[in-house]
């Protein structure tokens, strides 16, 4: 019994020195308030966000609209959206997938990623090998090369040797819930 | 070797017993979520395809027709938000995350009503670091994991124990990952 306490007794050291600090970890859900000024912060409407984001590229944003869905592998990305427009949110931490269809204002960092020929090439490249190597069925091979030849299309289309897809880098949320369960 | 013998077996048994829930829930929630591109292991999803006649269109009566469609097809679901995907489409959001798309020019609808899965939702939870002490407690566990496989090396001696059948076993433990990733990498 002596030798049970002791290695209770141990554990329970280890798990409590582990971190003597107070201050707690927020999963990203928890992060329902910012106290940074919000007026520094444009907010974005869905709508214009990808005409409008190009310019504030790693600046912080606001966009405010209805949580669609949380990704189910990680809980890491978010699709916001509303009648008008999407945009795709991405977080170092799980967010709640009790958000889904919860109206917000979500604060985040643009981020930018370019398609350009040398992106087609390589996927391409990856494409052709994965069906080669049976990884991707035929139909799964053909879509995949549909998608690099929208990409061409777009890029010939717009006359510019790149696309510029923008998402955002989650910083924190604000549920509004005023907005919420007003069918009774 | 007698002195490291006993107290072996001492931690490997008690912490064992200690970490059998946790080990528990990482072993359910690890074969859950080892396949998830086959089903969901949070949530069941029953689907209830309906016809309405009741219109979704956007206008000023939307909620009280929102309302109307929920009263037939969820009568117990709470209304969260709305919103249309499509002009045709309408998205009504549920609590709880169960939701109903209704084709307005049809009414032809779709629900999907989720519903937690007992244990593997709370184990999958657990899973993925919900919180830092969770995150310190587990590693404690993955600690133990291996004073486990360190202390099994000095439990039993003879042809049961490490310089015999124990270490033939071991051998193959060690050789399944390794052909893997012979093949893998």
């Amino acid at each position: 019994m002596k030798k049970f306490l002791l290695i209770l007794s141990i554990i329970t050291l280890t798990i409590s020195c582990a971190d003597a600090s107070k201050k707690t970890d927020k999963t990203a859900s928890e992060n329902e308030t910012t106290t940074e000024n919000s007026t520094e912060k444009p907010l974005i409407a869905l709508a214009d966000f990808d005409s409008k984001a190009g310019k504030w590229v790693n600046k912080e944003v606001q966009v405010k609209g209805i949580v669609d869905h949380v990704c189910k592998h990680g809980g890491k990305k978010l699709l916001l959206v509303n009648d008008l427009g999407d945009v795709h949110v991405e977080s170092e931490e799980r967010f709640d997938d009790a958000m889904i269809g919860s109206e917000i204002t979500l604060t985040g960092v643009v981020t930018e990623f370019r398609v350009d020929e040398s992106y087609c090439l390589q996927e391409e490249e990856n494409h052709q090998q994965n069906h080669k190597d049976g990884t991707d069925s035929d139909d799964m091979y053909a879509k995949k090369m549909e998608q690099v030849q929208f990409f061409r299309d777009s890029m010939k289309a717009t006359g510019k040797d790149h696309i510029s897809y923008y998402s955002l880098d989650y910083v924190a949320h604000q549920v509004d819930k005023a907005t919420e369960a007003t069918v009774e | 070797m007698k002195t490291l013998r006993k107290w072996s077996r001492i931690l490997h048994r008690d912490i064992g017993y200690f970490f059998i829930g946790t080990t528990l829930i990482y072993a359910i929630s690890g074969i859950a979520l080892n396949h998830m591109n086959d089903w969901n292991p949070n949530y069941t999803v029953e689907v209830d395809e309906f016809q309405t006649d009741i219109s979704l269109v956007k206008n000023d009566q939307i909620k009280n027709n929102i309302k109307l469609v929920l009263a037939e097809v969820a009568p117990k679901a709470t209304y969260k938000k709305h919103y249309y995907p499509q002009n045709n489409l309408i998205k009504i959001f549920l609590k709880g995350g169960s939701s109903v798309v209704v084709n307005t020019n049809s009414g032809n609808g779709r629900a999907e009503f989720l519903k937690k899965r007992v244990v593997f939702y709370q184990s999958n939870f657990l899973h993925y670091n919900p919180h830092k002490w969770w995150m310190w407690f587990s590693d404690a566990f993955a600690g133990a994991l291996i004073l486990f496989a360190v202390t099994s090396f000095f439990m039993v001696k003879g042809k049961k124990g490490m310089r015999g059948r124990g270490g033939i076993y071991t051998a193959f433990g060690f050789l399944v990952p390794l052909l893997f990733l012979w093949y893998l990498l």
